[in-house]
């Protein structure tokens, strides 16, 4: 909605608002070793940073004291099979400085559980199973597909 | 779309909140207890999934909100969930970026459409409210009004209007060019048009007389084939004379 037509704002006027924003935000991994209070975000185009900065404010209820941004272009290459060239989207990156206070830090969301090893094992021994089952049956009718049965 | 709409039901359904809230607070906190919601969480946190679905394979949701159902919600309501489906778009979102940075498969990709589509959703439905209250005030559906324009190729075209700063014909650095002089009456632009009109007739001459060689060639193959459906399928075609044609003859004595 946001990215929708807004009347010209004339001096005077009343402040535009904005009541269903379509902007999106996504939090990405800081590419190098940064300050604990800094974040880093990958934002739609027509965000500017008085956009960051009240979104993170008014909904996310985050405080924000700086917010920098840069457009890195999206990559040329050519198409596998067809070799005409395309070019990647143009990324907007946000740099947001939250207060000294406080820190973030990027949860580790594929940490290895307790039971993970094991379950994965014991899906293994299952399947190797199964397979073993399917070649038994089909010993004497190799040309007929797997999902024939009776 | 204006939202004034919006903006006043918003506040009066809001005050009338507000009103029953202090008028009946003492009653109604029995019955509230049983009533369950989420716990709040305001922190960046809220950019990642809860943390039982990390290292998930496949989380199950719901479907997406229907029109039906959103169109018996108030504005306040719609409002509010306007919010909650964004934040769990943004939510999908980091996760699938963090999936795919990990070379991980981003498990139920589907949400993301579902969230999405309610979210279109919701988006209609306060638009034909919009529209309806302007339709009721105004006469007019307050919608961004369009143009039938010829545009700088001499194409006909949609145009959505939009404010200017400047009304038109004050505007000399755009009267000059597009009404004085015109693109329209240009050389290139007269060249263009014939060239482009030419490509036209004779995509079409070229359609039609395949069509009709095509349907002789069927005739010609299946004669006793259901004519109506032939005639449906090309009705540009004259099948009675096809028939005649010596294309049509095929390799036996014509019945007729």
């Amino acid at each position: 909605m946001s990215t929708r037509w807004y009347p010209i704002y004339q001096r005077g006027n009343p402040q535009l608002r904005i009541f269903l924003p379509n902007f999106w935000m996504k939090l990405v991994h800081t590419p190098l070793r940064q300050q604990p209070n800094i974040v880093h975000f990958q934002c739609s185009m027509e965000m500017t940073k008085h956009d960051i900065k009240n979104y993170l404010e008014k909904i996310y209820k985050v405080p924000v004291v700086e917010v920098r941004t840069k457009i890195s272009l999206g990559k040329f290459r050519k198409d596998i099979g067809k070799g005409y060239v395309v070019k990647d989207d143009d990324i907007k990156t946000a740099f947001v400085t939250l207060p000294k206070t406080t820190t973030f830090e990027f949860p580790n969301i594929f940490e290895k559980k307790k039971g993970d090893v094991e379950d994965d094992l014991k899906s293994l021994e299952e399947t190797k199973k199964t397979f073993k089952q399917y070649i038994e049956r089909n010993r004497d009718r190799s040309d007929i597909p797997s999902w024939f049965s009776i | 779309m204006n939202f004034s709409l919006f903006k006043t039901l918003a506040r009066r359904t809001f005050t009338i909140c507000l009103h029953t809230k202090n008028s009946t607070a003492a009653s109604v906190t029995s019955k509230t207890k049983s009533f369950h919601t989420t716990a709040e969480r305001k922190d960046l946190m809220e950019f990642f999934d809860i943390k039982k679905n990390w290292n998930e394979t496949n989380i199950k949701v719901g479907r997406a909100w229907r029109l039906d159902e959103l169109r018996i919600k108030s504005n306040t309501d719609l409002h509010k969930l306007w919010y909650i489906l964004l934040k769990e778009r943004n939510m999908l979102y980091t996760m699938e970026h963090e999936c795919n940075e990990n070379v991980r498969l981003f498990p139920n990709p589907e949400r993301i459409d579902k969230v999405q589509e309610s979210m279109n959703n919701i988006e209609t439905v306060v638009r034909e409210r919009n529209i309806a209250y302007y339709k009721l005030e105004t006469g007019e559906t307050g919608e961004r009004p369009t143009d039938d324009v010829v545009n700088a190729f001499g194409l006909r075209e949609k145009y959505q209007q939009k404010e200017y700063y400047l009304p038109k014909f004050m505007n000399t650095r755009w009267v000059r060019p597009y009404l004085e002089h015109g693109y329209i009456n240009s050389v290139a632009v007269k060249k263009f048009l014939r060239l482009y009109n030419e490509k036209k007739y004779n995509e079409e001459r070229k359609a039609r007389n395949r069509n009709y060689n095509h349907v002789q060639q069927l005739l010609k193959r299946f004669p006793n084939m259901d004519m109506d459906v032939l005639k449906a399928e090309y009705p540009g075609v004259d099948i009675e004379k096809a028939k005649r044609t010596r294309k049509a003859r095929g390799h036996y004595f014509p019945k007729y």
